[in-house]
């Protein structure tokens, strides 16, 4: 139970210092790095709510394995768009 | 273990904050990669290896070799000075969601609904993991809109065109570690796809390492993935979603439903659907790190 509570706060923080970051960041790679560690600590709160007698939930299991597919396709089209951002400032 | 939990929770927490605030952008990633691996520990903690291996495969490794490879692309922005009120909001706002976070996950009281749902079914699912036979059986639809998902990505990466990495042939001790990171790699891959029917794995970790060692030996000089055919790589990377629409339509014609697999051969079709995924997603992976079109 103190374990599931340690993170559940690990997780709340993630959440709380990846929104700092995105509010208060300019930085293009800083931003799509926080959007990474926000759905991480978005993932971790979702699977201590799926803690239960009979082990973890498969069913949030299964979101969170989709969530990462989707986050890292996510990633790679953002990262490209903020290349080509970043080139047409040099133009 | 208790004390272990709480060391390792504040761990994920402290490496976060390093990726988050560091100066030095590669010193970020470094970081980033630190508290993946982290939580791909804590996950296997709360009880959900599946989830931790996935991971470490594609948030921690492949995430991380994405972010690497932009860091020197992206040019910093120029720091304005923020007004002192926005990082007070900023400090504020992100304080209450969290809290707000915390407060709600300990007043929900009621048990989940799903398990003994889930528990029933998974006999009949064809599989004995629990999180392949939701992935693949019972909410089998939003994989295959999830696959839909990764292509639509690469469909964006394609049109808006990197550059590709530059790759930088390595020494002579190159082609031993290749000799060695290859054939374990399509073995570790293999071994996951199958594993995946009755324990933690599964086509996106399977997919994820074959991609991994791909991109290891891609960067490396070894083998130029660029060369040897990117169009096959296309075409593979549309296999998944297209094999997935077929299994679905065929499904429907056989059974009359959408994915419902026909009784007693569940097992077969999952694993062919699994197997066409996991060199689906590899190169849908592949190509999203190396640029799936050349620029002119």
């Amino acid at each position: 139970m103190i374990s599931d509570f340690a993170f559940l706060l690990s997780g709340a923080g993630l959440i709380g210092l990846a929104l700092f970051r995105l509010a208060t960041s300019a930085d293009l790679l800083m931003r799509v790095l926080g959007l990474n560690v926000l759905a991480i600590g978005i993932a971790m709160v979702l699977l201590v709510a799926a803690r239960g007698a009979a082990g973890t939930d498969a069913v949030p299991q299964a979101f969170i394995l989709t969530g990462i597919v989707v986050l890292v396709g996510v990633t790679a089209a953002l990262l490209a768009l903020a290349e080509r951002v970043a080139e047409a400032r040099d133009e | 273990m208790m004390v272990f939990d709480a060391v390792l929770a504040a761990a994920c927490l402290v490496a976060a904050a390093m990726a988050l605030f560091a100066r030095d952008r590669i010193a970020a990633v470094a970081a980033f990669l630190v508290m993946g691996l982290l939580i791909a520990l804590a996950w296997l903690r709360l009880g959900a290896p599946d989830v931790a291996l996935a991971e470490a495969a594609i948030g921690a490794g492949l995430t991380g070799a994405l972010l690497l490879r932009s860091a020197h692309r992206i040019p910093a922005a120029p720091t304005k000075p923020l007004p002192s009120a926005q990082w007070l909001g900023a400090g504020v706002l992100s304080v209450a969601v969290g809290g707000a976070i915390v407060w709600t996950s300990m007043s929900i009281g009621a048990a989940p609904a799903y398990p003994p749902l889930v528990a029933v079914a998974v006999p009949e699912s064809g599989v004995e993991n629990p999180v392949t036979a939701v992935l693949l059986n019972f909410r089998a639809w939003d994989t295959l809109l999830e696959i839909a998902v990764l292509f639509a990505a690469l469909a964006v990466v394609a049109v808006v065109k990197p550059v590709r990495p530059r790759i930088a042939p390595l020494g002579p001790l190159m082609l031993p570690f290749a000799r060695v990171v290859l054939p374990l790699t399509i073995l570790l891959a293999g071994h996951l796809l199958w594993q995946g029917g009755h324990a933690p794995g599964g086509a996106f970790q399977a997919g994820a390492v074959l991609a991994g060692g791909a991109i290891a030996l891609g960067l490396s000089g070894a083998v130029r993935p660029i060369r040897w055919g990117r169009a096959g790589l296309a075409w593979l990377s549309i296999l998944g979603l297209a094999a997935f629409a077929v299994a679905a339509l065929a499904a429907e014609l056989l059974t009359g439903a959408l994915l419902g697999y026909p009784a007693g051969a569940a097992k077969a079709w999952i694993i062919a659907i699994e197997s066409a995924l996991t060199l689906s997603i590899a190169a849908t992976l592949l190509l999203l790190f190396f640029g799936p079109a050349e620029r002119h």
